[in-house]
């Protein structure tokens, strides 16, 4: 069976949050005869798994990129962020890494292609896949190559060493496979886990020691992620479809539980003036219309009425899908379930001082 | 039709080729310099800039014919696509060819431009801030000695050239400054 | 003009990288493209009449609209 046949038949999915069909996107690869880049940037607030799986498994790693490359480690690059642990771990290993800058965008996979093709290290407009090659939007060639996460590039090593069937083991039928997830935040013991898909999201909880008290929100997903109460938290199931349910996914695999210290409205203030900031500059409903969310959030923040509310309503609803990548989708995402789930702590801000919010004037 | 009559359609349709010239280059200018908050006047703009583009050409045709067939001097049919070739004036209608060549360029990669790099047909397209002043002097220095009206309305195409020229330079608008202020950040 | 409810015709997407917000769509398809607050095109259907998408491509200033 070639690996492709066997990644079809195991049903692995990308597991830096697109989740699409790695068997789909190798056999372009093979047939493109595309190069590889294998994302351990970790892009995603909160992720740390791709550095768990180059720290303990570089070598299945490897034996992965090499099936993905059909066994031209000439072709293959690995993608880590400038500076950090992972990219000084796969250095020393002798390996091709891509100094990628430690930001937000620059993780995304057509900005970590047009880096590695002399451009700049933001996204680019994709009008075909770049597995099959193309240009970047002012003209500039594009080799074909295909960008897999550092997991998935793991994960397709042991669908050759210990078969589809294995595979199917774990998770469920539509989303087999084990996955890691990243649970940290206010969590007794913070790490990273392995499920399969379907496990309860308060068995996550409880094997990191569980909740801190008080802790008014879970993130799951990040910033391209969504909210979630304690309560929801604690009754859905780790998958595709539970996660759907509030509008989000297993994403990238992450999942922070919010400081119980701190205003929630505040640590989203941060989340979202951070998202801002961390634009490319390319698209202008991104560049234009994230400041504009976070200033709307900010102003709801502080002084919460219908003007305020309805206006960021708007904002959120007009920036979706019309950027060169998904970081405007992720980040209204977030921000349209933080008001779902934060909506009653607003109320409370508008009946009187914050009441979580000890550290509310504080300076950060 | 008499020399004299070709001279005076060369100067004639030469003068309103020019004028034509600077109001699509200042058009252009607008274009690339100024952003309303509605499309409205970009669109009056932009149509205006394409179509006379393409109503200037036949007015270069017909002068560049005339000047020709007029027959009096020679300058000769390689002189309209190679520059400084003419026997008769040679620097002054040498920058006149060029002007052409040019034009033609970006016409034509503007008429390719879904089917090229935008960055070969913005580099192309650059080099009409070129194309213009030589077609300025070209003008200036062939058609308008003997006639104040004439010498008169290519000052003042200068003019209106120089001052667009003068508010590109000094004009911005949100859209750039923001990706300006973005590229100032590290992406590399 | 194009009929609101016509769903035959083009698909017209936006590069949002080379667009720098002229407005000149919201104006060669009306109906079809809005600008947002900023000055950006939305596009609120992507099936366009082929002469009116051809034209609008034509005259989109930084060649950000094209079809798919």
């Amino acid at each position: 069976m070639t690996i492709v046949e066997e990644l079809e038949r195991a049903g692995l999915t990308g597991r830096g949050g697109a989740a699409f069909s790695t068997a789909i996107k190798v056999r372009a690869a093979h047939d493109n005869d595309a190069d590889l880049v294998v994302n351990a940037c970790d892009g995603e607030v909160g992720a740390r798994k791709d550095a768990w799986v180059v720290e303990h498994h570089l070598a299945e790693l490897v034996e992965g990129a090499r099936l993905v490359t059909s066994g031209r480690r000439d072709r293959v690059t690995y993608a880590a962020h400038r500076g950090s642990r992972t990219a000084d771990l796969l250095t020393r290993a002798g390996l091709e890494v891509l100094d990628v800058p430690a930001r937000y965008v620059s993780s995304e996979e057509t900005a970590i292609l047009s880096l590695l093709h002399g451009g700049l290290a933001k996204p680019m407009t994709k009008r075909l896949p770049f597995v099959y090659g193309g240009r970047d939007s002012l003209g500039k060639r594009i080799a074909p190559t295909v960008v897999l996460n550092a997991e998935t590039v793991w994960r397709v090593s042991q669908v050759r060493r210990n078969g589809p069937d294995w595979f199917r083991r774990f998770g469920t039928d539509t989303e087999p496979g084990p996955r890691l997830v990243s649970v940290g935040g206010a969590v007794a013991h913070p790490g990273i886990f392995e499920v399969g898909s379907g496990v309860p999201i308060r068995d996550l909880l409880d094997a990191a020691g569980g909740l801190e008290p008080r802790v008014p929100a879970l993130l799951v997903g990040g910033l391209g992620g969504v909210l979630l109460t304690t309560d929801e938290a604690a009754t859905t199931a780790w998958s595709g479809p539970g996660m759907a349910a509030y509008g989000g996914s297993m994403g990238a695999g992450v999942i922070e539980a919010l400081d119980p210290t701190r205003c929630p409205l505040d640590v989203v203030t941060d989340l979202v003036t951070y998202g801002a900031g961390e634009s490319a500059g390319q698209c202008g409903p991104c560049m234009f219309g994230l400041p504009a969310v976070a200033e709307s959030w900010a102003e709801l923040a502080r002084d919460p009425n219908q003007q305020t509310l309805d206006r960021l309503q708007d904002r959120l609803g007009v920036i979706p899908g019309r950027g060169a990548c998904h970081h405007p989708d992720g980040v209204t995402r977030f921000v349209g379930s933080a008001l779902r789930v934060l909506m009653p702590h607003i109320h409370e801000h508008v009946a009187g001082p914050c009441p979580l919010g000890r550290s509310r004037h504080a300076v950060h | 039709m008499t020399g004299q009559t070709l001279w005076f359609i060369s100067r004639a349709t030469g003068t309103v080729s020019l004028i034509l010239f600077t109001t699509i280059v200042v058009l252009g200018m607008v274009i690339a310099g100024r952003r309303a908050p509605h499309g409205d006047s970009a669109t009056i703009v932009m149509g205006l800039h394409r179509w006379l583009s393409l109503g200037s050409l036949a007015f270069l045709a017909l002068h560049i014919v005339t000047a020709i067939a007029d027959g009096y001097v020679s300058v000769g049919w390689l002189s309209t696509i190679l520059p400084f070739t003419s026997v008769y004036r040679t620097f002054w209608v040498g920058l006149g060819t060029l002007a052409v060549d040019i034009l033609l360029a970006v016409v034509v990669t503007s008429y390719l431009r879904h089917r090229m790099p935008e960055r070969s047909w913005k580099a192309i397209h650059w080099l009409s801030y070129a194309m213009w002043p030589f077609a300025l002097i070209h003008g200036f220095a062939m058609g308008t000695a003997s006639e104040p009206l004439l010498r008169w309305l290519t000052v003042l195409c200068g003019a209106a050239g120089a001052a667009a020229v003068a508010w590109r330079l000094r004009t911005t608008h949100a859209d750039r400054e923001r990706r300006a202020l973005v590229n100032f950040q590290e992406w590399s | 003009m194009p009929s609101t409810d016509r769903e035959v015709g083009v698909r017209i997407a936006v590069d949002r990288v080379l667009c720098t917000g002229h407005g000149v769509c919201a104006r060669t398809l009306p109906g079809r493209i809005r600008l947002d607050e900023w000055g950006y095109p939305i596009v609120e259907a992507v099936a366009v009449d082929p002469v009116d998408a051809d034209l609008a491509v034509k005259l989109c200033p930084a060649r950000a609209l094209y079809l798919r």
